[in-house]
């Protein structure tokens, strides 16, 4: 996760004081956020839907499945990942809304110290369910909503589906529970983009994650209805411009990025343009502590089954199953292979990744999408959208050179 | 004497998530052990090892699979396990979470191995 809003508009500070010297000793980036050891946990609960969004990466139904867990079974897994130190979990789905049990363990898991955050269409929050949520220890919602109202009914397989969310969003602020709204970026909705923004911060929403399509679940049928790489770019410009247009407006909108770490290497060649070399190489400092691609290292999920995954969207592939073997015990089962090479996969890149002057901030970016469309776990990204200049560094210092140069 | 191993039977009739699981074992190179590197998801055997082959054909000598409904899985600390026993502090009995001092540890020893006490999950 990338937030455009931190590194090129909270930076500011950080990127003004940061002198080309800087990193002879004395003054250090601001910024201290380090790596995170343990790894956000997604819980898909539950793999039913109210919705049949063609995107979705967990082949959500709207039947209920079997197998899913108890809430006994539920509030032992969150045991699991408190004794781990896991961070955070992510309540996600199917839609974790239609499970009964949810309020409670959200209330568990928060009582157990881990930090509860939801991922919703957003169809189901009422203002009492939000309330419910907030009082039971929720620290936050995202609600998923892909398009103005025509495309974004379409793309969720109901009409109404766009109004019902965004009652859900006003439920959410309402009752004073932090709320994001999450937008899966293709090339069906790329227009409606700023319009979206645009509707929902007048609503009083300020955090927006725009996220990369990945090739799991029913995405993988959708790789088409991808953006190219040179629409990728373009419309993570647009989300850049959007986000310096709202700041100077004095309208502190936050904006993130999800699912493409190319992302990193683009807003720091943006940083460059707009602002400067300073800028640009506080803004390379800070995504290379942030720790580049994160999967099977700082992100983690569990299917409703119990299923291991190295990330939300690689359903297709399980490190092992919690209802054999703790969450933890897992995670940190080296003796995989797989999971020792995406750990280290520096060493393994391959084409233009190998090379690559951005590798240490975007580390290949998504492993599966590579997979998926050349069977190649470690060569390119085929949604890496950089140009060439700018993979290899030529015509001007490179970024990754430290700030002494 | 050894205390036997506690383990219990672990369901695994359900670990499709909704595609067919299949359990991956891999051997690194001729005259290693085989060792299980989780499971793909996958409509038949022939996917399956396609799929793992794509995950781990770089690496191993040897791939095997096994559909994970097939597998009968006995363990000292399943899931099921963990619940029930919360099921029954919360009934009343008060004890801590960690009933068993020793639980973070397979009560199995190498020797007696052949003849685990299995309870039913």
């Amino acid at each position: 996760m990338i937030s455009i809003s931190k590194l090129l508009c909270d930076l500011d500070a950080e990127g003004d004081g940061l002198r080309y010297d800087a990193a002879e000793g004395s003054e250090k980036p601001q910024i201290t956020d380090e790596k995170q050891g343990r790894p956000v946990v997604v819980w898909n609960t539950t793999r039913r839907c109210n919705l049949y969004c063609s995107h979705c990466y967990a082949g959500a139904e709207t039947q209920p499945a079997t197998g899913e867990f108890s809430t006994a079974e539920g509030r032992a897994f969150l045991e699991q990942l408190a004794d781990y130190g896991a961070p955070v979990v992510l309540f996600s789905g199917g839609e974790p809304l239609v499970r009964e049990d949810l309020v409670e363990l959200v209330s568990y898991a928060a009582d157990l110290g881990l930090r509860p955050v939801l991922s919703s269409n957003g169809t189901l929050l009422t203002r009492e369910k939000a309330a419910a949520l907030r009082d039971a220890g929720l620290q936050y919602a995202g609600i998923s909503v892909d398009g103005l109202p025509e495309r974004n009914d379409r793309f969720r397989g109901e009409d109404g589906a766009f109004d019902a969310a965004v009652r859900g969003i006003e439920n959410c602020l309402e009752v004073g529970l932090k709320t994001g709204l999450r937008y899966t970026i293709t090339e069906a909705n790329a227009p409606d983009l700023e319009g979206v923004v645009d509707l929902l911060a007048e609503k009083g929403l300020d955090r927006f994650c725009f996220y990369h399509l990945d090739y799991g679940g029913r995405g993988a049928e959708i790789v088409d209805a991808d953006l190219s790489p040179r629409e990728k770019r373009a419309a993570v410009k647009r989300v850049a411009d959007l986000t310096l247009e709202y700041h100077d407006r004095g309208e502190e909108i936050e904006t993130l990025l999800v699912g493409n770490y190319a992302d990193a290497a683009f807003l720091v060649e943006y940083a460059r343009e707009e602002f400067g070399e300073a800028k640009a190489r506080a803004v390379y400092n800070y995504l290379e502590r942030n720790g580049g691609d994160p999967t099977g290292e700082r992100i983690a999920d569990v299917d409703y089954q119990g299923n291991v995954h190295p990330t939300q969207f690689w359903q297709g592939y399980s490190l092992g199953n919690v209802r054999d073997r703790p969450f933890g015990e897992i995670w940190e089962d080296e003796s995989n292979p797989l999971l020792e090479a995406l750990r280290n996969r520096e060493e393994r890149l391959n084409g233009k990744c190998a090379d690559c002057q951005y590798q240490s901030i975007c580390r290949g970016a998504s492993r599966l999408r590579a997979l998926a469309t050349t069977g190649d776990l470690f060569a390119p990204d085929p949604q890496c959208y950089l140009r060439d200049e700018e993979v290899r560094g030529e015509g001007r210092r490179s970024a990754s050179g430290g700030a002494a140069d | 004497m050894v205390e036997n191993a506690r383990r219990s039977a672990v369901p695994s009739d359900e670990r499709g998530n909704p595609t067919p699981q299949w359990e991956v074992f891999i051997r690194n190179e001729p005259g290693d052990p085989m060792r299980h590197v989780g499971s793909v998801a996958a409509a038949n055997a022939t996917e399956a090892h396609e799929h793992a082959s794509r995950l781990f054909g770089w690496y191993a000598a040897d791939v095997w699979l096994c559909p994970a409904d097939s597998v009968e899985r006995c363990s000292t600390r399943g899931l099921a396990d963990a619940a029930d026993e919360r099921d029954t502090e919360t009934a009343g009995e008060g004890a801590d979470r960690q009933t068993d001092p020793e639980s973070d540890e397979p009560r199995v020893d190498e020797e007696t191995e052949g003849s685990p006490e299995v309870r039913d999950a």
